[in-house]
Order: structure tokens, then C-alpha cells, then sequence
């Protein structure tokens, strides 16, 4: 009997290790649990790069997170997913369409010199533009889909041909150090304060230079379209001989607070390589995600008792060992979960609650092969020895095969799917230990007790010796 | 209870057939209604689902219950006509906000029917928001991923169970795998068609469990199949079918209970999101003890009795060898 009290020192041991693992170490709870915003980005080729390769990949989720940075969430992630495809999580978030419009924005800013002789017409072309953006403004309060689209189609025809009377200078959004919106002296309307780094504090001096006092205007561009209705700006004559320095610029747009800030971190978050869109958005308020768990909670405990019931109800003293080991695995699978930072989703717990169901499995096909045992004649001890020692085939071959599966699912699943696959995995690798070596030693520890060697509390209604059919 | 599933083989193979065909017809009608054998809920096709609920902490803001008709003349306005709009019901029966289902929509768009429904409604609480947007191309990821992760699977567990047993034990396996998913997908196509049941990428990984699970049922009559041919190769297949089925009902019939057991309590108790993947998984569980009883070992039987190997190995070959190895 040794060996079966170093087991059930070690098993005891497992168990005080993983409750302090359970009260130590916080569970991981996905978005869909703890409410946040879970957004997919598609990186989209284009005429340049029409191969997306993972370095390009990389450089997008850099831009990415450090705009991420700039929303202010606490404990975000940015993953890559796949060849061409960026997740997003956003814990507790609850503007997702600002994080939408922010992520998903390409915002590259750059500073274009009017050309000589463009005065009058770049007049007409503002006048244009002003018109069609004010337009557009009635328009999506009428939502007149139809006309929203024809003013967009001449908003776009504007706008290129005030592109052609500027002309590209160096100087580039890349060059920023940082962007913040400032207030102005008009109640409600913002600037974007701007701040070069040594480079672009230089290139913007040059560029002021050569415009001051000439009446041509200095433009700023997102995206290669003018950023608001105020994108020319004038220099004054007193600059011509040294230009703006310092490296601090503003573009006054009469921005609101927020198109001010979501600007801001666009910019400050860099230019993005590729051109990227939001494909998936999913977001949980918190509240929601509470009574999910709420839900969930009651779900393991209702699955767990009647499991629990039903082994003592059936398979007697062996279920009542099956169901501690069954508690026992409750609990180090929880562990696990834990200590290797499985995040648990809904289907995750879904997962969790089934494998408690088919964790019995291994032991209900041993106590079978038990009775099996004793109707054919055997000793206790021994019937239980070869029970143990039959099944086993059956409970290897049924988990593998599970397992293979679960496999599947993980390596070729997206998201939650992967969270369910790996959560039943991790529950059938924990099961084959606590049905095998658990419930193993405390079933034969057991019978270490004259007063528990009873046949019956095995199998009730045993006949004396039956010939095997 | 003695089953004697050799004997009526033909009447479970007539049910089989039958409940196959009946699934086969649902999709079919399906497919010529809404042109997919089963209803493609938002994973798939992608669009946008958008959850409200409102705001019961402000006064008078939860008094009336949910004017359907306002919403959809709302709908109608933002140009979005063909929306499917459902009230939500808190536990005592009350109208507290609505899910919208959408082509899918952008933050700006979106935005705007939040604000333009929250105008006629009362406000809504931000926490109780759930908003689920799928662009159409990850949809389709979603779909294919999930039918390629179902086809490895199949082949990574036929595969081990050739190895581990025979190929012809393996190929009935599969056989009684195509038939408990054909079955569950069958009647989700009939929910589809009565109730409207969409099916998602959750739906997906309940046929994945329900594969693993239904083989692991088999392979412990197979096993069982194994073991006495091994010690006696002198009986008959169909005998020794016959009696590794009935060995090893209990455990069938046990293990099935205490997983629909839990799975009862996830469809009771686990909420919406769930509901449906329980559903799925009793469903494709009960047929998988089912088919591995009457449909793996029955079709076993008859092709091994067609091929003449209805005894096993002579006793030449010593069972010994076969079966302790395998056993360890």
C-alpha cells in the first residue's frame, strides 16, 4: 500500500497547488465575458504591393497599435491573423465606432506648395469645394442615398483638381513627432496642433519661406484629398526671410472635439503602408458579459450535480470515488486554464462544462468492466485491477480520436472556435489523468478497508458466479 | 434488456434511412427557398446584428413596450427596409429593446440608426449593447475553415483507427460519422424551415464534437469487437457483434446520459449564444450512441459476412499475440 499513499500524498498535493493556483492567478476572460470591442482589419494589396508579405503585415500592426495607444484603452491587444489580417481587442471599450473610424482611417497627411499662376483658380475651386461639402452635410441628415452619392462623385471631382494646382513637397506626415487638438478662442471648434520632429521642422521652415508674401498658399492633404474646407493657408511677408521655425504648425479646420482628437491619433499613429478596412466588428456591453457568466455559472454547476448524482445513483461506492475524482478534475482543469492563460470565451466554458460530462466516461467504462469482473467470479481486488487494466484500450483510442478533432478545430478555426478547442482539449488530456490515476488510487486505497471489501457496494444485485455468456 | 441488433438490423437501418431522407428533403426545399440547404446565419453571409437594450435606470424610459412599427418606419428611413427586427423579453414576459439584423453596416452608419432608434425608443443602456459585424469575405473564411477543420478531422480519425484497428472498422467508423452528421444537419435544416434556426460558426464546431464524440462511442464496441474475436475466433461475426454491443450498452447508454445531462443544463441554463450548439450537440450525440449500436457494428457485420471473414483468424495466429500488445 506504499505506493497508493505516495499517490494520494501526490494527488493531494495537485489539488492544494491548483486551489492556490485558482485563488492566485486571475482567470483570462474574453471580450464576449468582460464586454469590450473585438474588431478584424483586413489589409488590402494594392497597385504597388500587390503581395502582402509578413513584413508588411508587421508594419501595419505597428501603425495600428500605436493608434490603438492613442484611444486610451487599458490592456489592449493587437494580433496578426493570418496572411493579411489584424485583430484588435478592446477590453471595456464603449465607443466602437470611434475605434472603428480611428483604426480603420489611412490618415496620411501630407503638405503641398500651391503652383505660381493658380491664384484665381484655386478662388473658384474653394468656393466649389465649400458648397459641396455643405451640401453633403444636408444631405446625410436626408439620407437620400442617390444624391449622397452624385455630390460625393463632384466632391472627389473638386477635390482632384485642386490636387493638380499643388505640388508634392517632402514633407509628410511621417515627419510628425506629435498631434494634439487644441482648443480655440471659438467656443466648441478645435485646431490640430502639430509638432515636427528636426527634419520636418526644417522642411516646414523652407516650405514657409518659399511661399511667404507670394499670395500662394501652403495646403494640407489627408489622404490626397484637402483635410477640411481650411486647408490653404497664406504666409505672412514677415516670414520670407527665415520661414516658420520651431517646427510647430496648426491646421485650423474648425474641427469638434472629437474629429479634432480622432485626427490627432491618426496622425500621431503614422501613416499606414496599405490601405486597410474594417471587416468585423464584434462588441459585448459589460453588463451583457456578466450575465453571461452569471449564466455560465449555473450551467457547470447544474451539469456538474446531476452528474454527480447520477454516479452515485448508479455505480454506487465506485461513483462516489468517480465523483470526487470528477471534483478533483473540476478543479485542476480550472488550474490549468489559469496557470497557462487559456482565455476563457463562452464557448470556451461551453466546452469546460461538457468535458465534465464526458470526463465520467473513462470511469463508467471501468466500473463496467469492474461488474463485468465480479459477475464472472473474480475477487474484488482483482476485478477492479483488471478493470482498470481492460478499459484502458478503449479510453486511449476514444480520447485520441477526440483529441484529433479538437485538433482540427484549433489549427483551422478562427477566434472562439480556437478558445472551444482548446478548452475541451485540455479537459480530455486532464481526464484521462484524474479517471485513470485519481479515481485508481482512491479505489484501491479504498479497499485497503475491511469494512468497504463488499462486493455489493460495487454492484448491487450480484449474482453469485455466472458463466459468461 | 438483451438487444438483438443483428436480427432487426433491417428496421434501424429503415429509420436511418428514413430520418436521412427527411433531412435531405428539408435541405432541398431549403435550398429552393432561400437557396442554402440550411438558414446561414450572420457568420456566414456576414451582415451586421445589433442589440439594444434600454436604459431601465431613467425614468419612464422602460414604461411602454417595444413599438415594432416605429422601428421598422425607422428602418425604412435609413433605407434599410429588409432588416429583420425582433424584440427582446427580460424573464418577467417584459419588452426591454431589440436585436436588428442588418446588411452589414459601418461605424458611421451605424451610428446613425443607433441614434435615429434611440430617438423613438428612450435611451439605451451602452452596456447592455451587443453589436456583431461580418464582412461578407470573412464569412466566407469562417465557412471555409470550418468545412476544411470538419474534413481533416474525418481523415485524421480514420487514419488512427486503421492504424489502431483495420481499415475496414475504420471505414465503417466514418460511415456512422457521415450518418450522425448527416442527421443533425437534416433536422437543423427542418428547424431551419419551421423555426427559422440559423446556424453559425458554433454550429461548425458542434459537428467537430459531435465527431469526436460519435467515434469514441464506436471504438468502444470496436474495441470490444476486437477483443472477442481475438479470444474466440472460433464464433460468429454476428454473435460476437451481438455480444460486444450488449457488454458495452450500459456504458453506452450511461455515458450519453451524463453528457446530455450537462448539455441540458447548458440549454437551460447557459443563454442565447448557446442554446442553439447545445441543441445541436444532443441532437449529434444521442445519434452518435445510436449509429455506433445499430449502424457501425450492424454494417461491420454484413460486410464482413460478404467477404468471408465471419470467424476470425485461425487459431494458428495466437490470440495472444493480436491482443496483449494492442491491449497495453
Amino acid at each position: 500500500m506504499g505506493r497508493q499513499r505516495y499517490l494520494l500524498l501526490l494527488i493531494a498535493a495537485l489539488v492544494i497547488g491548483a486551489i492556490v493556483v485558482i485563488l492566485n492567478v486571475p482567470t483570462q476572460l474574453g471580450l464576449d465575458l468582460r464586454g469590450g470591442s473585438q474588431l478584424t482589419i483586413q489589409v488590402k494589396p494594392t497597385e504597388e504591393i500587390k503581395e502582402i508579405k509578413p513584413s508588411d503585415l508587421d508594419a501595419v500592426r505597428r501603425v495600428i497599435e500605436g493608434r490603438v495607444n492613442g484611444l486610451g484603452v487599458s490592456e489592449p491587444l493587437v494580433l496578426t491573423a493570418g496572411k493579411d489580417q489584424i485583430i484588435v481587442q478592446l477590453p471595456g471599450v464603449n465607443d466602437p465606432i470611434q475605434a472603428e473610424r480611428v483604426l480603420g482611417g489611412t490618415a496620411q497627411l501630407d503638405f503641398r506648395k500651391q503652383k505660381p499662376g493658380t491664384e484665381a483658380q484655386l478662388g473658384i475651386e474653394r468656393q466649389q469645394l465649400r458648397e459641396k461639402l455643405t451640401l453633403q452635410r444636408e444631405l446625410r441628415k436626408s439620407n437620400d442615398q442617390a444624391a449622397i452619392a452624385k455630390n460625393q462623385a463632384e466632391l472627389k471631382a473638386v477635390n482632384d483638381s485642386i490636387s493638380a494646382l499643388f505640388e508634392k513637397t517632402e514633407l509628410s506626415g511621417k515627419m510628425l513627432k506629435d498631434a494634439y487638438p487644441s482648443a480655440t478662442n471659438v467656443q466648441n471648434t478645435w485646431d490640430v496642433g502639430l509638432q515636427f520632429d528636426q527634419r520636418g521642422g526644417e522642411l516646414f521652415a523652407e516650405l514657409t519661406k518659399s511661399i511667404a508674401g507670394t499670395g500662394r498658399t501652403l495646403g494640407i492633404f489627408l489622404d490626397g484629398a484637402p483635410i477640411s474646407e481650411n486647408f490653404a493657408y497664406s504666409v505672412d511677408v514677415k516670414y520670407a526671410q527665415t520661414g516658420i521655425t520651431g517646427g510647430n504648425a496648426v491646421i485650423e479646420g474648425n474641427f469638434d472635439l472629437e474629429t479634432a482628437r480622432d485626427l490627432a491619433i491618426q496622425l500621431k499613429g503614422g501613416a499606414l503602408p496599405l490601405p486597410v478596412e474594417v471587416v468585423e466588428n464584434r462588441t459585448v456591453g459589460a453588463t451583457l458579459g456578466k450575465d453571461s457568466i452569471q449564466r455560465s455559472i449555473y450551467a457547470a454547476i447544474g451539469g456538474l450535480v446531476l452528474v454527480l448524482i447520477f454516479m452515485v445513483a448508479y455505480y454506487r461506492l465506485p461513483g462516489l470515488i468517480a465523483d470526487i475524482a470528477l471534483v478533483i478534475y473540476a478543479i485542476l482543469t480550472l488550474a490549468a486554464f489559469n496557470l497557462l492563460g487559456v482565455t476563457l470565451t463562452l464557448p470556451g466554458i461551453a466546452g469546460f462544462i461538457l468535458s465534465i460530462g464526458m470526463a465520467v466516461d473513462a470511469n463508467v467504462l471501468i466500473f463496467e468492466r469492474t461488474r463485468e469482473e465480479l459477475q464472472s467470479g473474480k475477487s474484488l481486488y482483482r476485478s477492479v485491477e483488471s478493470g482498470f487494466y481492460r478499459a484502458f484500450s478503449s479510453i486511449l483510442d476514444s480520447n485520441v480520436t477526440t483529441l484529433i478533432a479538437c485538433a482540427a478545430l484549433f489549427w483551422l478555426g478562427a477566434g472562439l472556435v480556437k478558445g472551444f478547442a482548446l478548452t475541451l482539449a485540455l479537459g480530455v488530456l486532464v481526464s484521462m489523468f484524474t479517471a485513470i490515476t485519481c479515481s485508481r488510487t482512491l479505489l484501491l486505497y479504498t479497499l485497503s478497508f475491511p469494512g468497504l471489501r463488499k462486493p455489493q457496494y460495487f454492484c448491487p444485485n450480484l449474482e453469485p458466479v455466472k458463466a459468461e455468456a | 434488456m438483451k438487444l438483438q441488433v443483428i436480427r432487426q438490423r433491417n428496421v434501424w437501418w429503415a429509420i436511418s434511412s428514413a430520418l436521412i431522407l427527411a433531412g435531405i428533403v428539408a435541405m432541398f426545399i431549403s435550398w429552393k427557398q432561400i437557396g442554402a440547404p440550411l438558414r446561414p446565419g450572420l457568420d456566414f453571409v456576414g451582415g451586421t446584428r445589433l442589440q439594444f437594450e434600454l436604459d431601465c435606470s431613467k425614468a419612464d424610459n422602460c414604461q411602454k413596450p417595444i413599438d415594432i412599427a416605429a422601428v421598422r418606419s425607422v428602418m425604412d428611413a435609413e433605407g434599410l427596409g429588409s432588416s429583420n427586427i425582433q424584440a427582446i423579453t427580460d424573464r418577467s414576459g417584459k419588452q426591454v429593446g431589440i436585436t436588428i439584423r442588418t446588411a452589414p453596416l459601418n461605424g458611421e452608419q451605424r451610428n446613425q440608426l443607433q441614434s435615429a432608434l434611440s430617438e423613438k425608443l428612450g435611451t439605451f443602456d451602452p452596456s447592455k449593447t451587443q453589436i456583431d459585424t461580418v464582412g461578407p469575405v470573412i464569412g466566407q473564411q469562417l465557412f471555409s475553415a470550418g468545412l476544411l477543420a470538419l474534413i481533416v478531422a474525418f481523415v485524421g480519425i480514420a487514419i488512427y483507427l486503421s492504424l489502431r484497428f483495420q481499415l475496414d472498422y475504420a471505414i465503417f467508423a466514418i460511415v456512422a460519422l457521415f450518418h450522425d452528421i448527416l442527421i443533425t444537419v437534416g433536422i437543423f435544416a427542418i428547424l431551419g424551415l419551421l423555426f427559422n434556426v440559423e446556424v453559425d460558426s458554433l454550429f461548425i464546431v458542434a459537428l467537430l464534437t459531435i465527431v469526436g464524440f460519435s467515434v469514441n462511442d464506436t471504438v468502444v464496441i470496436y474495441d470490444r469487437i476486437r477483443e472477442t474475436i481475438a479470444l474466440n475466433p472460433e464464433r460468429h461475426i454476428d454473435d460476437i457483434v451481438d455480444a460486444a454491443v450488449n457488454s458495452t450498452l450500459a456504458r453506452s447508454i450511461n455515458t450519453t446520459l451524463t453528457t446530455l445531462l450537462t448539455l441540458f443544463s447548458i440549454f437551460l441554463f447557459g443563454g442565447e449564444t448557446l442554446k442553439i450548439f447545445a441543441l445541436a450537440l444532443i441532437i449529434g450525440f444521442t445519434m452518435g450512441a445510436y449509429s455506433s449500436i445499430f449502424i457501425a457494428s450492424t454494417l461491420l457485420a454484413l460486410w464482413r459476412e460478404r467477404t468471408g471473414q465471419v470467424y476470425g483468424p485461425a487459431p494458428a495466429a495466437p490470440a495472444t499475440d493480436g491482443v496483449s500488445s494492442k491491449e497495453v
